[in-house]
């Protein structure tokens, strides 16, 4: 410890150090922090890293970083000792920028961001083919509008078991009943009734735009784009190598202005995939997204070019939020299919439907499943 | 090690609960900080228990209340007594009367019906324990009110005015985690993580809890059950279990393990058909092998 700053300024150095290591803390946190020094044995080493640890509310899979930092600071070593994790994916695409060539798009990186190496997955021209975006037409949404409601209606269909007032049918509501009932000098004329509500569906799309989806793009979109009409609270997400939110860019009523929106905001559009990293970054920075009464539908073909072990991760987080998780796999349209990707393998445990994403029929059966 | 925690420690072991340092240290800050206590971890490892034991520790009421999808204020705070009410009012009926008396005398202390969360603050002996059990099931609109309540201490009935709270209680939360709790209300408490316990730990905990118990068999069960935590399962044994499954061979007169009471008795320790599937012949022999050895 540097006797220099004093406990305060230590705590404070130490919670900066959490921070950086991904382990969330606030200033209430460190207040807390700091009360419970006052109120443990500063000489008992474990006692104060119990003390903190509990003061701090540092989650239980956090706490081998805390342990190690602990051990860092308390030993005098500066934290910076201890290894940062890298960024889970580039934050920062400043300085990107997407030229239309007259035949494709491209993405132009500033000469210092260019990732080196030419591995396949991650081109730094990522292309977009405008191609099978030209192909999306009206009466292909319309089809599948049509049975998104249905669809939709099927994610709202669920009554939550919180009573609010009714008009029609339900169990007697005796507080206001009785309130009615002090108009007509305690005369008991109507009872008034409470039902179970029925719940807004929210819905979480994410959706994945690498180089092996490339296929199914215009599927996809369509299927976004009629999402985006029907359910009201929905965010969509792209993700490849990076995580973009997109529910802005696709506005049903101007697709072509949507489509260029599109190829404008998402990075590296037919790039490669890093399945694990992004559903962590999306786990971490849109958690607050995701709720009880939230259906999270992920659209990929489960080729992780990225880290497994981050995949299960994420999807574990994410199970223990939503309400469903529905993932839809494009690949299982070929019936010889079989989920052996590294990738799918993790995820599977925390998927509660997964099925194929490739036409109507696909969908329809989603519809079935939701039954 | 801080006396005032190590006494804690003391004095929780006398009531039959096995405190680790960590657990002992977590109440006691959260006692001294007068900050509400979130506690977390499998099913069975003592989280409800360690409420119990703080109420009688600290000599004083526990008030439990049980969370569920659907719980709401009513049910939680306060609810008029209807039919009190209307009672009054069919006698109020026969006797000339001011309607405005009347009014706040049937909306009268008298006639409210006190909930936990409002029996936990106005109680006046001293400060009680409040135990908000499996916060995890209730929904987030409840997460919400809690919080207001939690951060206040007091509580506004419309035709009351503003009740505060006479004492802070002590106030533990306990979630299974079957969904994450919001930030909000986390940051509000101070947190721990309850793991299952250590092989000594649990022999103690059956010491205590099981009294006439066989020293060997009792070390064997704690092994079985500690090998057991360390398969493939869908639901780990609790400590719990474990008390049971020891009550249970008390009961049937072994006085060791062998395969064929162990498989007859697996169902206190197991309670998915999946897991009971799993844990049989083979695994069943090599685990009751495992528990009888010596050392």
């Amino acid at each position: 410890m540097n006797a220099a700053l004093g406990l305060v300024g230590q705590l404070a150095r130490f919670a900066g150090a959490m921070r950086e290591h991904g382990i969330r803390v606030g200033l209430g946190d460190e207040i807390d922090a700091a009360t419970a020094l006052t109120l443990v044995d500063l000489l008992d080493r474990n006692e104060v890293q119990r003390g903190l640890r509990i003061a701090f509310k540092v989650p239980r899979d956090a706490w081998a970083t805390f342990d190690r930092l602990f051990n860092a600071h308390w030993d005098g070593t500066a934290a910076d000792d201890v290894p940062v994790p890298p960024p889970a994916y580039p934050r920062d695409h400043r300085g990107a920028q997407w030229r239309w060539d007259g035949a494709r798009v491209r993405l132009v990186l500033p000469e210092s961001e260019r990732p080196e190496g030419d591995e396949p997955g991650y081109s730094s021209e990522a292309v977009l083919r405008r191609k099978s975006f030209d192909q999306l037409s009206a009466g292909e949404i319309a089809a599948m509008e049509r049975l998104l409601v249905r669809l939709a209606f099927r994610l709202a269909a669920r009554r939550s078991r919180r009573l609010v007032p009714t008009r029609g049918r339900g169990v007697v509501d005796l507080r206001r009943s009785f309130r009615h009932a002090l108009r007509t000098e305690g005369e008991l004329f109507r009872l008034a009734r409470r039902a179970r509500a029925l719940e807004a569906p929210r819905v979480v799309l994410l959706y994945d735009t690498s180089g092996s989806m490339d296929p199914y793009t215009r599927f996809h979109l369509a299927f976004a784009f009629a999402l985006r009409r029907v359910i009201r609270r929905l965010e969509i997400f792209a993700f490849n190598t990076a995580l973009t939110r997109v529910t802005q860019a696709i506005a049903p009523a101007k697709i072509p202005q949507s489509l260029e929106r599109l190829a404008e905001g998402v990075p590296d559009w037919s790039g490669g995939t890093r399945i694990g990293a992004c559903l962590a970054a999306f786990v971490a920075d849109c958690g607050a997204l995701v709720g009880g009464d939230t259906t999270v539908v992920i659209v990929s073909d489960g080729l992780d070019l990225g880290d497994t072990e981050l995949l299960g991760r994420a999807m574990r987080a994410l199970h223990e939020r939503a309400r469903m998780i529905v993932w839809l796999n494009p690949l299982m349209g070929d019936p010889r299919y079989e989920p052996t990707q590294a990738g799918m393998r993790v995820a599977l445990p925390h998927v509660d439907h997964f099925g194929p994403a490739h036409d109507l029929a696909s969908l329809e059966r989603l519809l079935r499943f939701l039954d | 090690m801080n006396e005032a925690i190590r006494a804690l420690q003391a004095a929780m072991e006398r009531d039959g609960y096995v405190a680790e340092p960590a657990v002992a240290t977590a109440v006691y800050l959260a006692t001294e900080m007068r900050k509400p206590l979130l506690v977390e971890g499998e099913a069975g490892v003592g989280k409800t228990e360690l409420a119990k034991v703080l109420a009688r520790v600290l000599g004083t009421e526990l008030i439990r209340l049980q969370c569920y999808e659907g719980l709401d204020a009513n049910t939680a705070l306060y609810e008029w007594n209807y039919q009190r009410q209307l009672l009054r009012l069919r006698i109020a009926e026969r006797e000339p009367h001011d309607p405005a008396a009347l009014e706040d005398l049937i909306f009268g202390r008298e006639y409210l019906l006190e909930r936990p969360l409002l029996r936990a603050i106005t109680r006046r002996a001293g400060p009680p324990v409040l135990l908000v059990d499996e916060i995890d099931r209730a929904d987030d609109g409840f997460e919400a009110f809690l919080l207001e309540v939690l951060s206040d201490f007091q509580v506004t009935v419309p035709e009351l005015g503003t009740i505060a709270a006479t004492h802070v209680p002590h106030v533990v939360l306990t979630s299974n985690r079957t969904r994450e709790i919001g930030d909000a209300l986390r940051r509000r408490c101070l947190y721990l993580y309850v793991e299952h316990p250590s092989f000594e730990k649990e022999l103690r905990i059956l010491r205590g809890k099981v009294p006439g118990l066989d020293e060997r068999l009792a070390r064997a069960i704690t092994r079985f059950v500690q090998a057991l935590r360390r398969r493939d399962l869908r639901k780990l044994p609790g400590v719990a279990e474990t008390i049971d499954w020891a009550q249970a061979l008390l009961r049937l007169r072994q006085d060791r393990l062998d395969a064929e009471v162990v498989g007859v008795t697996l169902g206190c320790l197991l309670k998915d058909e999946h897991d009971l599937r799993q844990t049989v012949d083979a695994a069943l022999a090599e685990l009751v092998a495992h528990a009888s050895s010596p050392g």
